[in-house]
């Protein structure tokens, strides 16, 4: 027999039992809840052949690997939060055992409790922002241009090209600003690089929030009305997401 | 239950994640959610380089390929070619122990 460990996906408001039995987790191993004091935790058992310390080291640099786990760690965090307030772990965090992953989690204690609260009846939304591309300048009539005019042109180009990039910034940042008073909260990730996206528009904001279930509605048309206000802009919204850029135990 | 989401066929549903958001989901799951300290320990620091790396790939490994991106086979670090290395950095040193040992035999 391999040595095993227990994988954590998520600490939940706890389920009745059985609620994840239909649920497949990573490298297809059943999904358990565990509780104590009225925290769950969602788990599965994993090898140490796949996520003892070397090995989960060397998996995590293998890109394919990484694919799989991370969409399999999605799926379940994804089905515990359709069914309860559920905050994800961290990918890749593995305990001994089903008792270690109870003492871990008694040793947050109320640190958890504070997490579930915030998380109540909530979920998460993900807006990008990209500059839309803008046509290229009219090129200028052909023959009597100086050298002196086509300098000048090009100066002018270039200012106006930067000031419309200022500009677009300052409108994804208006962008956060007002989904950010639509929302409980509001968190911007790095702006994915044009190579991740496939879009060839640059990304100028990627964020995510923090909305009332009861909101999802209004938050959606807040979006539509801000990308018609901002045609230099357009407007991406993802989700919704289990509320992992929520989850901290230290809310900032 | 407790806390169900409601079937909102107008704003999407949590069980359908979109195939091509791989980025969103690593961006997620590597770097947000609750860190606690498991039994086994994941180098912090080597996660956000690979992060990092990431956020330089194009959604899919595959449609990285399509696209004539395929740095992370030559980087040591993201390839398992990394492992066949080592294997082969052994069977080398062997080879030299081997060697060495032989000469000194002849040698005496």
């Amino acid at each position: 027999m391999t040595a095993q460990a227990t994988y954590l996906y998520a600490v939940i408001r706890p389920l009745p039992r059985g609620a994840l039995d239909d649920l497949t987790g990573i490298s297809g191993a059943r999904v358990r809840t565990v509780e104590r004091d009225g925290i769950g935790c969602v788990v599965s058992t994993v090898s140490l052949t796949e996520f003892g310390e070397r090995e989960l080291a060397a998996n995590l640099n293998e890109l394919t690997w990484l694919e799989r786990v991370a969409r399999e760690h999605d799926a379940v965090v994804r089905a515990a939060a359709q069914l309860t307030t559920t905050a994800p772990l961290r990918m890749a965090t593995v305990c001994r055992d089903d008792a270690a992953a109870l003492a871990k989690l008694a040793e947050l204690g109320d640190r958890t409790r504070a997490v579930l609260q915030r998380l109540d009846g909530r979920i998460e939304w993900g807006v990008k922002a990209f500059a839309v591309t803008r046509p290229a300048p009219v090129p200028a009539a052909a023959g009597a241009v100086s050298g002196a005019d086509y300098l000048r042109r090009r100066k002018q180009e270039s200012t106006e090209r930067q000031q419309a990039d200022a500009a677009a910034a300052e409108q994804a940042a208006a962008v956060y600003a007002a989904l950010a008073d639509e929302s409980v909260a509001g968190c911007r990730h790095r702006a994915q690089d044009r190579q991740l996206t496939g879009v060839e528009e640059p990304m100028l904001l990627n964020a995510a929030f923090l909305v009332e279930h009861s909101s999802a509605q209004r938050f959606a048309n807040a979006v539509d009305e801000l990308a018609a206000r901002y045609p230099a802009l357009r407007l991406e919204r993802t989700g919704p997401w289990p509320p992992y850029s929520f989850a901290s135990l230290d809310p900032s | 239950m407790t806390e169900g989401i409601p079937a909102r066929p107008d704003t999407g549903s949590l069980t359908r994640p979109d195939p091509a958001g791989l980025a969103d989901v690593l961006e997620r799951v590597l770097d947000k959610g609750i860190v606690i300290a498991g039994d086994i320990r994941v180098n912090l620091l080597d996660i956000e380089l690979l992060t990092i790396k990431i956020r330089l790939l194009v959604a899919s490994v595959d449609k990285a390929r399509e696209m004539g991106i395929d740095w992370w086979e030559h980087d040591p670090e993201l390839s398992s070619k990394h492992g066949e290395l080592m294997q082969e950095n052994r069977e080398l040193r062997s080879r030299i122990e081997a060697l060495e040992a032989g000469r000194s035999e002849q040698r005496s």
